[in-house]
């Protein structure tokens, strides 16, 4: 390539377009258009009726009998300390009663520094949070450093924001470490973005905050952060219906995140039974 | 978990006939929607032994009335209740209620200890009349449970093996709904006796 353009050889392939000087940001972008309110249709297929907003408004408010209800029925939670961040998830899946999963991938690995979890509509948490990895990347290429927590959390929640009352379903946290230390941002469906030491999302939260509020502060050891993170976990799995199966725990540390464990909650149960640190 | 009333508790049972002896089992758990309140709380009263699920007052109303009904009748006529009266009072009973039921699903058994018949019924919330059947289920689990009861079901189990198959329906079952579970008990009545076991199952 260097002995072709000394030559002054102007080869016209892809690569060789992309290599050119005269390249700016929007040129660049027309190989892989950027996803926006424009151009949407080329990136998901839009219903096909004029305001998507309102009709699909009245399928979640059960007009004509048809009622389609996300609840988010899991449990999360994510909270900051001393050495970083522990991210803690169940993972179950349940439609309506039934348990269409019991080993649901909640938390995201949106790249080797960032986690992002998954609560609300799994397809919806799944597919932004892929687009938001893109984002991250593009970023990182750009200006050749990473992106903050603030900033990737700000991108998905203006991305979700274009979407607000058309029935999108998703309440997540976004963990990282960057160069002001451990971040953590919850990000909603209605585009909420806020940051917060502690935060828990899904139905079994209530159970948790309460584990969590009983026993945290910021200057615990990592070893007691797991085991608080676990217990949350456990007891909202234990009475929260639409919650359980297994328990996954992610600590993310100033090198990048690491996956702690992935156990059966039950197990935990009857241990935490031994210790009578549970009833039932 | 669905806004049908039906599904509001939650909670399952099933019973199972073998040769001379019938087993009944049902979950523990006691809840509104998602929220898990207790997990002691079997649906089985024993009369001749019968089985409510899924709406915990209607459960209560239930049982005492046809409490008071058993308890007169055994008072006029001197005589201990068959299985097959005890049902038709129960059926009776919930069809009174057609245009504003309770909101049960009912499961009886009974064994005959003189002849060693076996009688298992399952009724609906109207009171719906069933055969004298080898398998019944009810509540929110009971598609999952059907399914297992029907692997597991062999005709004239003896008592052993019956407890194993209603058990192992019944916890497998459970784990596939978010509105049972919790633990389960099984009682498998024979002609000279009833056992009474608690299972370990998934807490979650």
């Amino acid at each position: 390539m260097a002995l072709a353009s000394v030559l002054g050889f102007k080869s016209n392939d892809a690569f060789n377009r992309s290599l050119r000087c005269d390249k700016n940001d929007d040129t660049i972008d027309e190989l892989c258009p950027k996803l926006n309110v424009e151009n949407i249709s080329q990136f998901i297929t839009l219903p096909p009726y004029a305001d998507p907003a309102k009709y699909l408004k009245m399928v979640s408010d059960n007009v004509d009998r048809v009622k389609i209800q996300f609840l988010k029925g899991t449990t999360t939670l994510a909270f900051k300390f001393r050495n970083g961040v522990i991210v803690a998830v169940d993972s179950r899946a349940t439609a309506g009663g039934f348990i269409a999963s019991g080993e649901v991938k909640k938390v995201i690995e949106i790249n080797p520094y960032l986690l992002g979890t998954m609560a609300g509509g799994a397809a919806d948490c799944a597919f932004w949070e892929r687009v938001l990895a893109r984002h991250c990347r593009i970023y990182e290429l750009r200006n050749k450093e990473k992106i903050s927590v603030a900033a990737a959390s700000k991108i998905l929640a203006n991305m979700v924001f274009e979407y607000r009352g058309m029935g999108l379903s998703m309440g997540t946290m976004i963990v990282g470490w960057d160069k002001r230390g451990p971040g953590l941002y919850m990000v909603s469906d209605d585009g909420e973005r806020i940051s917060d030491n502690l935060f828990s999302v899904g139905s079994g939260s209530i159970y948790a905050y309460s584990i969590l509020d009983a026993g945290y502060k910021y200057e615990m050891s990592t070893i007691d952060a797991i085991d608080l993170a676990r217990r949350a976990i456990v007891h909202a799995a234990h009475r929260d219906a639409a919650s359980g199966n297994i328990v996954r725990i992610y600590h993310m540390k100033e090198t990048g995140w690491e996956k702690i464990e992935e156990k059966d909650t039950n197990d935990y149960m009857y241990q935490y039974r031994e210790d009578k640190t549970m009833n039932f | 978990m669905g806004d049908d009333i039906m599904s509001y508790n939650g909670g399952v049972a099933l019973a199972m006939k073998g040769k001379e002896c019938v087993a009944i089992a049902c979950d523990k758990r006691y809840g509104v929607q998602n929220k898990t309140i207790a997990t002691n709380f079997t649906k089985i009263f024993q009369y001749v032994l019968f089985e409510n699920v899924s709406f915990f007052l209607k459960v209560q109303t239930v049982s005492e009335r046809l409490r008071f009904r058993t308890n007169l009748y055994e008072l006029r006529e001197q005589r201990k209740l068959k299985p097959l009266v005890l049902y038709n009072m129960l059926t009776n009973l919930l069809y009174e209620r057609r245009f504003g039921p309770y909101f049960v699903y009912a499961l009886v058994i009974g064994l005959d200890p003189k002849t060693g018949e076996t009688y298992v019924f399952d009724s609906d919330n109207i009171g719906a009349i069933s055969d004298n059947v080898n398998l019944a289920t009810v509540g929110t689990a009971s598609d999952y449970i059907f399914g297992l009861g029907e692997l597991f079901f062999k005709p004239n189990m003896n008592a052993d093996e019956l407890f194993e198959a209603t058990s192992q329906a019944l916890l497998n079952g459970v784990d596939r709904d978010s509105a049972s579970g919790w633990g389960a008990v099984v009682y498998v009545v024979e002609k000279d006796k009833v056992t009474v076991r608690e299972l370990k199952g998934r807490q979650d």
